[in-house]
């Protein structure tokens, strides 16, 4: 297969906008992603293309780009998925929107970990163990409640595809919501009440336009939007 | 041990709401969108399907508020629909304009011309007298 492709490409030490590089690679395979083809770019082309990844099997999530037009996981994304023709295909792809680029495809994360960091994402409870010193025990029910938001893998695919958080970078993000959602209604933790109240702040929940492009973008298929309408349904009924 | 129903299972927590305008503007328009759905809708049925669009004059009207039925009807209308679209408006406009002094400001003139239009309007309303245009 042959594959055109166009890359968004900035490097602040040289150019003054943003511009976009063509490539076309030859015998592209079925099962290449497009992270393959971007790392053909870079080994064969042009090694001064800059991209983020690490695992490269949509795990440590940390290649979500813009393809396409769409957010999706580079590592994730089989070519063949981009195209209905079996010899050609023409893939654009751009660094995640809303965050500002450092180079190339990589952006500053730092806001959205910032974002990540106000939910208080880690276990809280200052309770003693229960007497026989092994675990905080809870009903298979209880912990479906929040088994959907513990497959977050802070891709911020999700939150760079939500207009709430491109028109207003204070918004704290699905991304952060889904975390704080995991702790939430997790019965073993206590501190719901405080990520509630961040959550319930102006620039949290309420900024929420309902449009599923979270839950859209999600590359481990989390439903993104219905966390945020049970987390804003807590916040109606101040019941967990 | 008895088996318990999942409902018996799921642990029900409560606490304490700290409500902001955000929430409340939230559940407004929640509950307000409902009260839209069924009189905004049945006011269209009424005045462009059961009537004809081209009958609705000042007689027609008349003849409607010579009821305080249709008065209430339409207060109704006007207290959702108005802070409904304007508080809609507001979100749109502070997606675009982020200046703390100009959003404060906006959002103060909108609310300035709800509570204007509300009370115009209902004044309006209430002591309109049918029986000069019958």
């Amino acid at each position: 297969m042959k594959v055109d492709l166009r890359v968004r490409r900035f490097n602040p030490e040289k150019d003054q906008k943003p511009w976009w590089g063509e490539y076309t690679l030859e015998k592209v395979r079925a099962t290449d992603t497009v992270l393959d083809l971007l790392h053909r770019i870079k080994w064969e082309q042009d090694g001064t293309l800059t991209l983020r990844r690490s695992c490269a099997h949509g795990v440590c999530g940390s290649d979500a780009l813009r393809i396409n037009g769409a957010n999706m996981l580079a590592c994730k994304t089989l070519v063949t998925r981009l195209t209905k023709d079996n010899n050609y295909a023409r893939i654009q792809v751009e660094p995640i929107l809303g965050m500002q680029i450092i180079k190339d495809l990589v952006v500053d994360m730092e806001p959205f970990f910032d974002h990540y960091r106000s939910v208080m994402p880690y276990f809280v409870n200052d309770n003693p163990l229960p007497a026989n010193g092994r675990e905080r025990l809870q009903s298979q029910e209880d912990r479906a409640r929040f088994d959907d938001t513990t497959k977050c893998i802070l891709c911020a695919a999700c939150t760079s595809s939500c207009p709430s958080f491109w028109a207003n970078e204070k918004y704290i993000g699905p991304a952060a919501i889904v975390q704080a959602h995991r702790f939430i209604f997790d019965t073993r933790d206590e501190a719901f009440e405080e990520r509630l109240e961040v959550v319930g702040d102006t620039f949290g929940v309420w900024r929420c336009r309902t449009n599923f492009n979270c839950s859209n973008a999600c590359p481990r298929e989390i439903e993104v939007t219905r966390a945020i309408a049970e987390v804003k349904m807590a916040l109606t009924t101040g019941k967990i | 041990m008895a088996a318990a129903t999942s409902s018996q299972k799921i642990t029900v927590r409560k606490f304490q709401v700290h409500s902001n305008f955000e929430r409340f503007a939230y559940l407004f328009m929640r509950m307000s969108g409902v009260g839209l759905l069924i009189l905004a809708v049945g006011h269209m049925l009424i005045q462009h399907v059961l009537n004809s669009s081209a009958n609705l004059t000042i007689e027609f009207v008349a003849a409607q508020w010579n009821s305080w039925g249709w008065k209430v009807y339409d207060i109704l209308l006007l207290w959702l629909a108005i802070p409904h679209g304007i508080n809609g408006l507001r979100n749109i406009l502070e997606d675009y304009i982020h200046n703390p002094t100009t959003v404060k400001l906006i959002n103060r003139l909108l609310a300035l011309f709800v509570v204007a239009t509300v009370i115009w309007a209902t004044i309006g309303m209430a002591l309109f007298d049918a029986s000069k245009f019958q």
